[in-house]
């Protein structure tokens, strides 16, 4: 579109607004439903006078330097204009009047009642009043004839009227609008207007079309029309040249027609389609101001013209004409002379309808300039014919009907218009122009900037009165731009005529006296970006520079940017800067983003790469995470972070818009982090940023990925998984880098992740969906693709159990590859997959920091139960772990810290335990374990604990702890081993048991006891004698079998209650075979009337069957019956053993 | 129960905090606090809230309803219906004299608010006083005391109840034939 389309502004609460321009055109007039009145120098006119004239005001015109109002107390006011000051009462209505206007003299005012009535009054004398009664319902708008002849007036009676003035007659009425009760309910307010100057035509905006009609005749002359406008049209408004019709419709479009021609030359859509409810002109320029129905100003500048730089020969035509002109002589031969000298111009169509568009743009003249478009013959044949008809001054409908519709056809360019380029800003600060604004709001603290009357000055206030207390600066150089970490305050100024662009580093971290430093930026060279990092402040300038300097005011590294900053953000050694790649078109951004560390190793993350935004949306916030991870928030409400896990792709995380009540609410970032996944940020009511008083609360959001369908339980799953991951990625880099971080977090994370995992894969299972299974399994850390195996077979999918243990093996081959090299003390180099299995097993267990102890678990639940040693429970609550924040958090850190010591302080912190939290392991054991998932979390809590204590006992851990091989491998031995012997020498015992479980998952199910097994049966044959002091309820072999498959029904339906349980299970043992049957109940005698040294197997219903491991030997039984049985005293003594074993 | 007590009972009351320092989760007998972190909203008791504060360890968010227009619709309410209406907090009056006390700095209108309350407290009072007269007056057997806080309770229950008692006393002893055992008393 040719026109340049300015953003809209707030201008009035929402309601019909009006608006015009005064008589010069040096301001815009608008007026609201606020009761305001309100000057606007232009449109960036952010303290516009007001003038309250009512509670509302309906209508507003302007002038000779009088503005008349109309307001709610059904009274037409006068104020001075531009003073404002009240001149009096014209008239009064019984209801408000909905329209005034002034006649071209101004002399005279007309309004238009609700009370069906319309006055005429004299301005200087309020007594010479005219009435016009005959509408029949509320008059809805006025114009006055520029002859001072008629007055025109439309209706909500659905009549259009044109009355002679002199006597108040109707000259002529047209039923054109729908009939309705008041002007709420009016569809279009029906603003009408006469040509000026002649006021030969009558434009009424009927439905879609506006309708001229011809004075005198009062016949409809055309219908000016266009395929844009979908929705009726509310208001016209000539071009003070009569040369061009401006129609608003309800919708939003506005349209703007050369009148001779038909033709459209404009066509605008509202940003947001809000109904347009006044339209203004330029008095001199090519400018429409409009209002909306919401209150909102707008502004059309270059209305028609079209600027086309590189067509010389359109301006030369138009020069060419320029000078012709003067003689308003034949246009013929205007034409003529033209047509040599455009022809030899190739670009022959486009150009002539930039000609057009150009020419056509010139008032008052258009009707000649049309005819350089040489080469539509039409329309030379119409605008010709046009032209005599205008010298005829009769007859001339037949000659617009005769134009050839082509005519109207759009003749102007309306590909992808570019987009002004986003100023630079710095995060986290509020538009410079206000009085009392953020400067920055970070994690660090809070600079606020008063720039009124009695002061001009800096608050510097910090969220951790620890870093540094609160301090007061005076803003003498007009600081606009500051930045605060928690060793500096960096403020910058840009240059004026006698002072250069300075940047102003306080580091109040220094240890010597002189904490303040400045630099002079080179002339012409100004600053619009500065950011703090650790150690080092950079600033980005005007000449496309980056220029960074030591906290202490050593110059640095200096750089050249691509294009011009928009922000940049600091953090640790990281840089951020984003910059304009090219023009963005149609309302998107075109930005690069550079990421470079400025540590020892110097070098760039990310190359000027593309940065993701959403459409139509600008760059509003941009900076690190407190771990370290870069992200940005566009306007739009959404926030990305870098995904390093996935080749430094931005991933959205939040959708801050989805969170806000209202639809002109937002959240102002001021943080992000990601462990615990928080977004802070301001709630604003009603705008993008929040003010300074009352002093904002902060607020917190989560975090969602945008995945499909949420709402079900499994995308609710996937979302959650790989919002861990990402936002788990941190660790990697910190670790890679050196950095310190939170161990026992990434373990929860991971544990996390594990969980949910297991979880997607027992929901598969549940919808049959194994290759799903599959799928995810491949997901899972090695040892939580066992308990997938154990899920799989215990709920009868032997297939699936096959193919997650080949899958294991995969697993497992692939990790002892990768970590061969590491894994130098492996016991026994056997061929046999088994052991690469549990090798695997082990190594990845300690790589994810956990150990595959579940006997000790058991175990230690056991002995909970019994015993409860304080020091013991300490250790056994690994869900207190702290989570530690990231060194930047507190601002402590630089790579040199990251010694052993700081991960011991941070690990003895694990000690650090609630001593009022009752311990949940103890009442565990009565419960029979439901399913595996329960099992899981407990065995990874264990684990996860005692990796730690590993961490507490052995070695210090460095940042990357790769517990020392032998020893996790004796861990596990030793814990897979405890439960079952009474012999002090585990290992043959281990690496028999190791067997055993691998025979069980290689067959993908349990089945029946092998041979491995048959030593430690033998055991437990002579240890059930011992145990048999422990009282026995009888029990039916219904029960025990309920009692083993329990776990199985729950898992396929979780939703049953007990008795449902029950029914399910009575159901499920009924088809067992008889012969199942029989050995259920034979061992349901066998411990019923067994008394003491029985030789047949008995369970022992205490908390070690709720546990996987064994839950699944005892389905192993389910065929056969077998041993079960585990006394106390000897897991306590396993247990001591493989202690002190682990202490030597 | 005394004042004091009740007073004790409402620093209970949960209330946000922004304070200026950084601290893990503290663990009490009552439950876990925290974590603190600065800048950040916390919510904790009210008597850590008041100690933080005088010790300029937190700014102080007051609740929702320490609001001049909340509270003036409130006592509005509280005036035009005969029945005690619902109050915002259940120790709205400690609460406001709590953190009026202590934290006026961080309400804004503080002297309103104070006002307001008061202003509530006083018709409610006055209320209770009424329906009490009534109770005694009409020989009730039982009241409903619907929406009565602990502190308004506080304020009349012993006497109220002790002065029952008495009355019963007197009406019993009034009976004749039970006169012989007055001298009990």
């Amino acid at each position: 579109m040719p026109s340049a389309r300015k953003p809209m502004r707030y201008g009035h609460s929402e309601g019909h607004t009006e608006v015009c321009f005064d008589d010069t055109g040096s301001c815009i007039v608008t007026c609201g439903s606020d009761g305001d009145v309100r000057i606007w120098e232009n449109l960036d006119d952010d303290d516009p006078k007001s003038i309250n004239v009512g509670e509302k005001a309906y209508s507003c015109a302007l002038k000779n330097g009088r503005l008349i109002t109309a307001v709610s107390n059904n009274t037409v006011q006068i104020h001075t204009f531009p003073e404002g000051a009240p001149d009096g009462i014209l008239t009064r209505f019984t209801m408000h009047a909905n329209h005034v206007t002034f006649s071209s003299g101004g002399t005279k005012i007309a309004a238009g009642s609700s009370d069906f009535m319309i006055k005429v009054v004299e301005v200087t004398d309020s007594s010479k009043q005219k009435t016009f009664r005959g509408h029949e319902a509320p008059v809805l708008s006025l114009s006055f004839d520029p002859k001072d002849v008629y007055l025109a007036s439309a209706s909500c009676d659905g009549s259009v009227r044109v009355w002679k003035i002199e006597d108040q007659t109707c000259t002529t009425s047209w039923q054109l609008l729908q009939k309705c009760n008041d002007v709420i309910n009016a569809k279009s307010i029906c603003r009408l207007g006469w040509q000026p100057g002649t006021g030969k035509l009558l434009a009424v905006p009927v439905d879609k079309v506006v309708k001229l009609y011809r004075r005198e005749t009062w016949d409809s002359q055309l219908d000016l029309s266009d395929a844009s406008i979908t929705l009726p049209l509310n208001v016209v408004a000539w071009s003070p040249c009569g040369q061009y019709l401006a129609a608003g419709s309800v919708d939003g479009s506005i349209v703007v027609w050369n009148v001779e021609t038909q033709e459209c030359i404009e066509r605008m859509k509202h940003e947001k389609n809000y109904s347009i409810c006044g339209l203004a002109w330029h008095p001199k320029y090519k400018q429409v101001a409009y209002t909306d129905t919401e209150g909102n100003l707008g502004l059309l500048e270059n209305v028609g013209v079209v600027e086309k730089p590189k067509d010389k020969v359109a301006s030369a035509v138009a020069k060419d004409y320029n000078d012709l002109f003067d003689g308003d002589d034949d246009d013929y031969f205007n034409g003529d002379m033209v047509e040599p000298q455009s022809s030899p111009n190739p670009a022959a169509d486009e150009d002539d309808d930039g000609d057009l568009m150009l020419t056509s743009g010139r008032p008052r003249r258009a009707i000649i300039d049309e005819d350089d478009n040489s080469l539509d013959i039409g329309l030379i044949k119409a605008s010709s014919s046009l032209l005599e008809k205008e010298e005829d001054g009769d007859d001339q409908t037949g000659g617009f009907s005769a134009l050839p519709p082509s005519s109207t056809q759009q003749h102007f360019y309306d590909g992808p218009m570019p987009t002004p380029k986003q100023r630079p800003f710095q995060s986290g600060s509020t538009p410079a122009h206000l009085m009392h604004r953020f400067m920055v709001w970070n994690s660090v603290g809070i600079i606020r900037c008063y720039n009124d009357e009695q002061d001009n000055a800096i608050d510097v206030e910090f969220h951790d009165t620890s870093v540094h207390h609160a301090t007061h600066l005076p803003n003498s150089l007009n600081h606009t731009m500051a930045d605060l970490s928690a060793e500096a305050i960096l403020l910058a100024c840009e240059g004026t005529e006698e002072l250069a662009s300075k940047l102003h580093c306080i580091h109040f971290g220094s240890w010597d006296a002189n904490k303040e430093w400045t630099v002079d930026m080179p002339k012409d060279e100004d600053i619009e970006a500065i950011c703090l990092g650790q150690g080092w402040a950079a600033c980005a300038t005007s000449a496309f520079l980056v220029r960074v300097f030591t906290v202490g005011g050593v110059q640095r590294e200096i750089f050249s940017l691509p294009g011009p900053v928009v922000s940049m953000a600091g953090h640790g050694e990281q840089l951020m800067i984003i910059y304009h790649r090219g023009t963005g078109f149609d309302g998107d951004q075109c930005l690069g983003v550079q990421l470079m560390e400025l540590g020892k190793k110097k070098r760039q993350i990310l190359h000027g790469d593309p940065l993701s935004l959403t459409r139509k949306s600008y760059l509003v916030w941009v900076g690190f995470s407190a771990e370290g991870t870069p992200c940005y928030v566009d306007s739009e409400g959404i926030v990305r972070m870098l995904n390093r896990g996935l080749g430094n792709t931005w991933i959205p995380v939040c959708n801050t818009r989805e969170q806000c009540k209202g639809k002109s609410d937002h959240y102002w970032v001021v943080g992000i982090h990601e462990n615990p996944q928080q977004l802070r940020c301001i709630p604003c009511k009603g705008s993008r940023f929040p003010p300074t008083l009352p002093r904002p609360a902060v607020a917190i959001l989560p975090f969602q990925l945008p995945y499909c369908q949420v709402t079900t339980e499994k995308g609710q799953m996937e979302e959650q998984y790989w919002r861990s991951v990402v936002f788990q990625n941190h660790v990697d880099y910190l670790s890679k880098n050196g950095y310190e971080f939170d161990e026992s977090a990434k373990n929860q994370a991971v544990k996390e992740q594990q969980e949910l995992l297991m979880k997607l894969f027992a929901l598969s299972c549940k919808l049959e969906r194994e290759f799903r299974c599959v799928e995810l399994a491949d997901l899972m850390a090695p040892n939580v693709v066992s308990l997938a195996i154990k899920y799989a077979s215990r709920s009868r999918r032997i297939n699936l159990a096959q193919r997650l243990s080949q899958l294991a093996v995969e697993k497992a081959t692939e990790l002892a590859t990768a970590q061969g090299d590491e894994e130098e003390e492996e016991e026994e180099e056997e061929e046999d997959f088994r052991k690469h299995l549990s090798a695997g097993y082990s190594s990845s267990a300690t790589e994810w920091g956990q150990l595959p102890v579940r006997n000790v678990q058991q175990d230690q639940e056991v002995e909970d139960a019994e015993e409860t040693d304080a020091c013991e429970e300490a250790e056994e609550t690994p869900e207190v772990h702290k989570q530690r924040p990231n060194p930047f958090s507190k601002g402590v850190t630089s790579a040199e810290v990251t010694t052993p010591k700081s991960v011991l302080g941070s690990s003895s912190s694990q000690g650090r335990v609630n001593p009022f939290k009752v311990s949940s392991n103890k009442k565990d054991p009565v419960v029979p374990s439901a399913n595996v998932l329960d099992t899981m979390s407990r065995y990874s809590k264990k684990t996860s604990l005692s990796g730690s204590r590993a961490v507490n006992k052995q070695n210090p851990p460095v940042i990357k702890p790769l517990i020392p091989k032998p020893k996790s491998k004796q861990a596990s031995a030793t814990s897979f081993f405890q439960p079952r012997t009474l012999t002090p020498n585990p290992s043959e015992k281990a690496v028999e048991e190791r067997e055993g479980k691998a025979v069980e998952e290689r067959e993908g199910k349990a089945v029946e006891d092998g041979e491995g097994k048959a030593g430690n049966e033998s055991h437990e044959v002579k240890v059930t004698a011992q145990e048999n002091t422990e009282n026995r309820r009888p029990r039916t072999g219904f029960q025990m079998w309920l009692e083993e498959n329990r776990a199985n029904i729950l898992t396929d339906n979780p939703d049953l209650n007990e008795a449902e349980v029950i029914k399910e299970g009575m159901s499920r043992f009924r088809m067992l075979t008889s012969e199942e049957r029989m050995v259920w109940t034979e061992k349901a005698k066998g411990g019923a009337v067994n008394g003491l040294a029985e030789d047949k197997k008995r369970k022992r219903p205490t908390a070690d069957e709720g546990e996987g491991r064994r839950s699944q030997e005892e389905k192993s039984e389910d065929t056969n019956a077998s041993k079960k049985s585990k006394p106390l005293d000897q897991s306590t003594n396993g247990r001591l053993s493989a202690f002190a074993f682990k202490q030597s | 129960m005394e004042p004091a007590e009740v007073e004790f009972l409402a620093e209970k009351e949960l209330v946000t905090i922004v304070p200026n320092f950084s601290l893990d989760r503290i663990h009490l007998i009552g439950g876990d606090l925290g974590p603190f972190n600065p800048g950040l909203p916390v919510e904790v008791p009210v008597w850590l809230a008041i100690n933080l504060k005088q010790r300029q360890k937190c700014r102080l968010i007051p609740p929702e309803w320490m609001d001049v227009g909340k509270l003036e619709e409130i006592r509005d309410q509280e005036r035009k219906e005969d029945t005690f209406t619902p109050m915002p907090s259940p120790y709205y009056m400690e609460l406001t004299k709590l953190l009026l006390n202590y934290a006026s700095d961080n309400i804004p209108k503080a002297d309103e608010i104070r006002t307001l309350v008061k202003d509530t407290w006083d018709t409610r009072m006055a209320k209770l006083r009424l329906s009490a007269d009534s109770f005694v007056r009409q020989q009730e057997a039982h009241a409903k005391l619907d929406n009565l806080t602990l502190m308004e309770i506080n304020t009349t229950g012993t006497f109220l109840t002790q002065a029952l008692d008495h009355m019963y006393k007197l009406r019993t002893n009034l009976q004749p034939g039970e006169s012989a055992h007055s001298q009990d008393f």
